[in-house]
């Protein structure tokens, strides 16, 4: 029996929908007619906009100083190769400039109570020492800024300074001081204008009511320091795969020059292990991250459109290629770009202290033969797991987790968006992996249900 | 049509598009070119023109200068012309009045290796298009009613849902189905994954809440045979097939839900030639019982066979390069079941794409209850033989390097899914294009997957690609939240780039009405002699009447003649366009 529920729970669920939709119940004057949307990512502002549009006040939570989410850091999108910050950017722009839509960034969520139809909500607005209203994202503060600290959306591979934003397109444009790293020296003060720092700003706490809430966190990837022998942490050319997109990203710390993190040159030969991190029982990731196997495929493919005469080799278990184009891709990878697929999972990878190339040792599952590779650079492309604070979020809000730390959902049929608790639904990867289109269609889908309950007052 | 009186006062505003650009293009030199074209008041330039900072820019810049043309260099204005434009109509300018030159895809990227010849055509093309902006004319801002209803095509498991969820938001839809019975395939299946339901479970309380609900109108036994109209305001005649009336129903939105069909695999692994060849779908459809019978001859299956892939994955066969989606883990789901009333499972594979929420568990009860795996290469099927009636597969096993053979009592072909056989018609009647895998087109396959390039017309389940039950029930929602949105809010804005016919000047040829590839131009009767006539709505601005009417009748708003010989001319004779700026 897999983690959806059990067949009792699912027969009431499904009684009691039927119930309610031959006996609507009568609009009630005190469902709030605004929703929350917990997480800016790709999932959160789909949910927000299709909530938005048809005429529902939203608050859109997002703890980071900017919307935008995962998709906003990788470089080009499978299959298509679109590049993601441009289908995304207007995105973006739609979700600020939505006139239903309230923008929460760098904010996190404090508690909730109620029910369905009538939650009252608590956020924290973390100061941000920037005032939103005056800043115009200039950037004159970070300029005079002496201090100098790692990007986290680069990774930490690019710098940033203390007062920043993470990356250009970051919305809102407001600048933020990341307080741990400043100096107090005020030389931003003085370079701002428009006289939007202030440096003695405070947290503050705001309230609202909501009808439904909709829950959009996301994920992280897996940590592949627990794979000790796979050498990530440990030897410089090994990297993950979130730091490949920002090394080949235009935009990134190296302006998309794709080059070892231990002496700069070019990799002529790239690796890219697969499944690190999912489908491992013994790590506590048993199930499939859904994604790896066409982001690892599309960044071997976009190795050879750096740089055509790399050679490049993917480790994989099973080539999961099961979307739409996905295949198509794939057979594309293959054929007209010549990567090349060795079925077998990656065991160690030790480097030649001599010549500084790293040795990849992996069973040919297909020949039974255990075998060394050499390679300039390793890509580990680690797998999927829930957001680190998930668990406290959903404490918050009352709803059930499953086993493996995603939010459960009713039914994969009769209330796959919703929650156990009636009012609250779940899109994206909150509820288990997923990639950009299906994270996409369970935003709408929750917004969907979401409404429902704010138009009709609290049928669920 | 309003006609902008004052003289032109254009900003050029050049974008890095952080290195994607000023990595290749020398945007100093193109901003400094810039400057002396005629009109041109301001040119400048900004890393991200399209980030929040860029926009103020713009919108800083037209009201110190008093700007009424922009020009924007950046990319292609696929994705950031209606950001643009909502940039100008902030800052008090008509949308129109602004243009986007492509020196992105047009230039840095296609002309990577060449920075110098790519500086000078991104100089080029941006002269062209302040040439083009000088002659940019403001249109009105134009919208439609939306009829709140939605016609939702296909009673299946998407097509139910949607149907619900548009009525318990509280607006009608209109529910058809071909066929005398609601449910579509999944009503017909035993081993639905990855719930324990079978199909008829999960189907009968969602074809019930349909047919009881006061919103919505459930039509069986037929068929769209018409459909005309425009977003908001769609007309579709319906046609009873076993009473053989025809209703019409206006409605504003409509969701394609006509899902799939197992392809039934002639002419592969001896499909047709045993009754106990049968496929995924068969197996699904096999009256549940104690034993699992052989069709043939009624006796108890002890060795039962599966083959994937079988007609998908197939790489340079139209319509079957596509991966099916669900075979995998309904395979897995299927073995584990049957694994209990049968002796042994064989279950020959390429890749085991079992990725779902649950599915990766089904694979691994599959494994605990002893199913054997085997996969065999892609360049070399099993092969199927029939020998005294026996089935017979041989086939080389990838991981041990074996060649291997058996005698299945059934032997199961996970067949893959395709479209419909009357796609085409679908596709032509709501005007959707189709992809390589044969199902229809999203308008974005990432950020737009349930709406199509027909507005207002949205796509869910396996009418847009090949996948399971439960995920069509995610899509259903998603498409019914599209239609919501678009029934709320109640109308909806339309381009203004259409086309015009000038009935002083048409000769009532025809040739228009018949080059419309979307049905937008008829003949106004009412006029003597009859002239075409541009429904505003339906046109998507492509320009092919004007091409080809023999009377220059026809103008396109915002690509006019004398907007495009501009460009023409300023491409041409550079030297007489760099006498400056405006004082």
């Amino acid at each position: 029996m897999p983690a959806a529920a059990k067949p009792q729970s699912s027969r009431k669920v499904a009684a009691r929908s039927s119930r309610t939709a031959a006996k609507p119940k009568p609009a009630a004057k005190q469902v709030a007619q605004a929703a929350l949307v917990v997480g800016g990512g790709v999932a959160g502002m789909q949910a927000s906009l299709d909530l938005a549009n048809q005429g529902f006040k939203v608050y859109l939570v997002e703890k980071s100083p900017s919307i935008g989410g995962r998709m906003a850091m990788l470089d080009k999108t499978f299959p298509t190769l679109d590049c993601s910050a441009c289908i995304l950017t207007p995105r973006l722009s739609e979700v600020a400039r939505h006139p239903n839509i309230k923008l929460l960034t760098y904010t996190d969520l404090e508690g909730v109570i109620g029910k369905v139809g009538n939650f009252k909500v608590r956020v924290i607005k973390r100061a941000r020492y920037v005032k939103e209203e005056l800043c115009a994202g200039c950037g004159a503060c970070a300029k005079e800024c002496p201090v100098e600290v790692p990007n986290e959306f680069d990774q930490g591979l690019g710098f940033r300074k203390a007062i920043y934003v993470g990356f250009p397109q970051s919305t809102p444009s407001t600048y933020t001081i990341d307080m741990e790293s400043c100096i107090k020296c005020k030389r931003c003060e003085r370079a701002c204008e428009r006289k939007a720092i202030d440096l003695e700003m405070e947290d503050e706490r705001v309230e609202f009511d909501v009808g439904a809430i909709i829950i959009a966190t996301g994920y992280r990837l897996f940590d592949v320091r627990r794979y000790y022998r796979l050498g990530y942490g440990r030897l410089p050319d090994v990297i993950n795969a979130m730091e490949y997109e920002r090394l080949i990203n235009a935009a990134g710390p190296t302006q998309g020059h794709l080059i070892r993190l231990s002496d700069g040159k070019t990799p002529q030969s790239i690796g890219f292990v697969q499944c690190v991190g999912a489908r491992d029982v013994n790590k506590g990731v048993p199930y499939c991250s859904r994604v790896c196997c066409m982001y690892g495929i599309k960044n071997a493919v976009m190795a050879k459109e750096h740089n055509p005469s790399t050679d490049v080799t993917i480790y994989y278990a099973d080539i999961r290629a099961f979307g739409k184009g996905f295949e198509e891709f794939y057979e594309m990878a293959r054929t007209r770009f010549g990567v090349k697929f060795l079925r077998g999972r990656a065991a160690e990878i030790i480097e030649d202290v001599r010549t500084g190339k790293l040795h990849l040792r992996a069973e040919d599952t297909e020949t039974a033969q255990p075998q060394e590779f050499e390679h300039d650079m390793v890509v580990i492309c680690p797998g999927i797991q829930p957001p680190d604070d998930l668990d406290k979020i959903a404490e918050k809000l009352g709803v059930a987790m499953s086993n493996d730390g995603y939010v459960d959902v009713v039914h994969r049929y009769f209330g796959p968006v919703d929650t156990k608790m009636p009012g609250i639904f779940v899109c994206g990867c909150a509820d288990g992996p997923k990639d950009i289109p299906d994270s996409v269609t369970a935003g709408s889908a929750a917004a969907m249900k979401a409404s429902i309950i704010l138009a009709k007052g609290g049928a669920a | 049509m309003m006609t902008e009186k004052a003289e032109p006062r254009i900003g050029v505003f050049v974008c890095h598009c952080g290195h994607n650009i000023a990595g290749v293009v020398d945007v100093a030199k193109v901003v400094e070119s810039a400057k002396s074209l005629p009109h041109v008041v301001l040119s400048t330039d900004h890393m991200f023109m399209c980030s929040d900072a860029g926009q103020q820019l713009i919108k800083d810049r037209i009201k110190e200068q008093k700007l009424n043309r922009v020009v924007v260099a950046s990319c292609s204005p696929r994705m950031h012309e209606p950001t643009f434009r909502r940039v100008v109509e902030d800052a008090g300018l008509n949308r129109y009045l602004f243009d986007q030159v492509n020196i992105r895809e047009h230039v840095s990227w296609c002309h990577m290796r060449q920075p110098k010849e790519a500086t000078d055509k991104a100089i080029d093309l941006v002269r062209m298009s302040v040439a083009r902006a000088a002659e940019l004319e403001s249109l009105p801002i134009k919208s439609v009613s939306v009829t709140p209803r939605t016609l939702v095509v296909g009673g299946g498991i998407a097509g139910l849902r949607a149907s619900l969820d548009i009525a318990d938001r509280g607006f009608e839809a209109v529910l058809v189905e071909r066929m005398p019975e609601l449910g579509g395939h999944v009503r017909k299946w035993t081993h639905l994954f990855p719930a324990d339901e079978s199909g008829e479970q999960i189907i009968a309380p969602l074809v019930r809440q349909a047919e009881h609900h006061k919103l919505v109108r459930v039509m069986k036994d037929s068929e769209v045979v018409e459909f005309g109209g425009y977003i908001g305001n769609f007309t579709a005649k319906i046609k009873n097939h076993k009473t053989g009336m025809v209703k019409e129903v206006d409605v504003g939105t409509v969701i394609v839900a006509t899902g799939f069909e197992p392809f039934r695999p002639f002419g592969y692994y001896e499909y047709g030639q045993h009754p106990d060849i049968i496929t995924l779908a068969e197996l699904q459809e096999m009256t549940p019982r104690a034993d699992l019978i052989r069709p043939s001859d009624g006796k108890k299956v002890k060795k039962l066979a599966f083959i994937g892939c079988v007609g998908s994955r197939e790489a340079g066969k139209l319509g079957h390069e596509h991966c099916s989606r669900h075979c995998c883990s309904a395979v897995a789901k299927a073995a584990a079941d049957l694994r209990d009333r049968v002796d042994e499972v064989v279950i020959m594979y390429q890749d085991i794409r079992t990725y779902g929420r649950g599915h990766e568990e089904l694979h691994r009860l599959a494994r605990s209850k002893l199913v054997i795996y085997s996969k065999f290469p892609k360049e070399k099927k099993p092969v199927v033989q029939i020998a005294n009636g026996r089935i017979r597969i041989t086939w080389y096993d990838v991981l041990s390097g074996d060649n291997l053979e058996y005698e299945p009592d059934l032997l199961v072909l996970a067949s893959a899914m395709i479209p419909p056989a009357d796609v085409a018609e679908t596709s032509k009647m709501f005007s959707l294009t189709r992809s390589a895998d044969g199902f229809f087109n999203p308008e974005h396959i990432k950020l737009a997957p349930l709406t199509t390039h027909t507005a207002g017309v949205m796509i869910a389940g396996a009418a847009q690609a090949a996948k399971n039950a439960s995920e069509s029930v995610v899509d259903a929602s998603g498409a019914a939240a599209k239609a919501v949105g678009l029934m709320a809010r109640g109308n909806v804005e339309i381009e203004s780039t259409v086309s015009h016919v000038i009935p002083e000047l048409c000769s009532s040829c025809h040739t228009c009405v018949t080059a419309c590839p979307y049905g937008a131009i008829a003949m106004d009767t009412k006029k003597s002699p009859p002239v075409a006539l541009v429904t505003e709505a339906k046109c998507k601005g492509c320009g092919t009447c004007a091409a080809s009417c023999p009377s220059s009748a026809i103008i396109m708003y915002h690509s006019t003649d004398e907007q495009i010989l501009t460009m023409v001319e300023a491409y041409l004779c550079p030297s007489t366009q760099t006498t400056g700026g405006v004082a």
